[in-house]
């Protein structure tokens, strides 16, 4: 059903190179934004980069958000191009988990500890941000292997057997 | 030399052999494409940005231990690059004939000639010294957007190259 709108058929199969081509190509361009902020902000907690004040970490955020909006809205119009071959794939929904994981963490760590300046000011990073800065990179790791994936799912169901 | 002879000499048996018996290395190079793509863009983007302005609580020189991570990023995309072109099944010329790579690679070329023009003048160094809330000079900020520009198109280009009829038909080629 979704996969015959007329905005599906048109993502799909208009030969302008500002249907699919650019909404792949803009989907690119978020992963690496979503994927890059989320990986210097991990890499900055884990001591890379000290001289770096942690209190601008959360200014960083309006990258990621940009990118994942981007890649939210690309990321339908993708999906919906393909709607019946993508819904029974099980590396689109792994990745959808990866991606919704690593946004909570992003979320969490900016919530819970960077956007607290004051906490900050002292240059320490605390073990539980040390953590959530590990469980992010795994995260968007994931994300994007899995997401990779998505194009060879014959290679999926025969490594995995799904 | 025209594009059969490049074609000729960037189409590597051995590798398309190793790619052709192990399903994995394509998909495998890819994601590390994929990677370094995000390190090159989530790195030297921020930086670029910064220059430009945002971000200004950060002194910049910050932000320079992450360059060579970003270089590290540049060099796994170079060897996966290298592996799908001299090791695709139907041959490099697929690449080398390719507008939208060919695009790619001059778009790359001018990320290079950007960076080196950067450092040679001084400004790399200039700008590092730019602190908490400063400006940096504004030939540093058409560097950066320059930088952004040819970064940005990489990515196009390269998922173009996949639909290369779609970019002809774009120009009317």
């Amino acid at each position: 059903m979704l996969e015959n709108s007329a905005l599906a058929v048109w993502v799909r199969e208009s030969p302008s190179i500002f249907a699919y081509t650019l909404v792949l190509s803009l989907h690119a361009i978020g992963l690496a934004m979503v994927v890059g902020t989320n990986t210097l902000i991990a890499l900055r907690l884990l001591g890379f980069a000290q001289g770096m004040p942690l209190g601008a970490l959360r200014r960083l955020y309006k990258t990621i958000w940009a990118g994942f909006l981007v890649n939210a809205v690309s990321g339908v119009l993708l999906f919906i191009a393909e709607a019946r071959s993508m819904a029974v794939m099980p590396a689109f929904w792994g990745k959808l988990v990866f991606v919704a994981v690593g946004m909570f963490v992003a979320v969490k760590l900016k919530r819970g500890h960077l956007d607290d300046e004051s906490a900050l000011a002292s240059g320490v990073v605390t073990p539980p941000m040390r953590t959530l800065a590990k469980i992010s990179l795994v995260c968007w790791a994931f994300a994007l292997v899995i997401g990779r994936l998505t194009g060879y799912p014959e290679l999926v169901t025969a490594w995995f057997g799904i | 030399m025209n594009t059969q002879a490049i074609s000729a000499a960037l189409t590597l048996p051995a590798v398309q052999g190793f790619v052709n018996d192990h399903a994995w290395v394509w998909p495998v190079c890819e994601m590390f494409h994929y990677l370094g793509m995000s390190l090159i863009v989530g790195l030297i983007g921020t930086l670029d940005l910064r220059i430009l302005g945002m971000f200004k609580i950060l002194p910049i020189g910050s932000l320079k231990p992450f360059v060579p991570l970003a270089i590290v990023g540049f060099i796994g995309n170079l060897v996966s690059g290298i592996v799908f072109v001299t090791g695709n099944a139907t041959g490099a010329e697929f690449y080398v004939e390719n507008l939208s790579f060919q695009l790619k690679v001059v778009m790359l070329l001018l990320a290079f000639v950007n960076l080196v023009i950067f450092q040679v003048t001084g400004l790399e160094k200039a700008v590092y010294g730019v602190p908490a809330g400063g400006d940096a000079p504004a030939a540093a900020k058409a560097i950066a957007v320059l930088s952004l520009f040819a970064w940005a198109f990489t990515i196009v280009f390269g998922r173009l190259l996949m639909y290369n009829d779609t970019l002809l038909l774009f120009l009317g080629l």
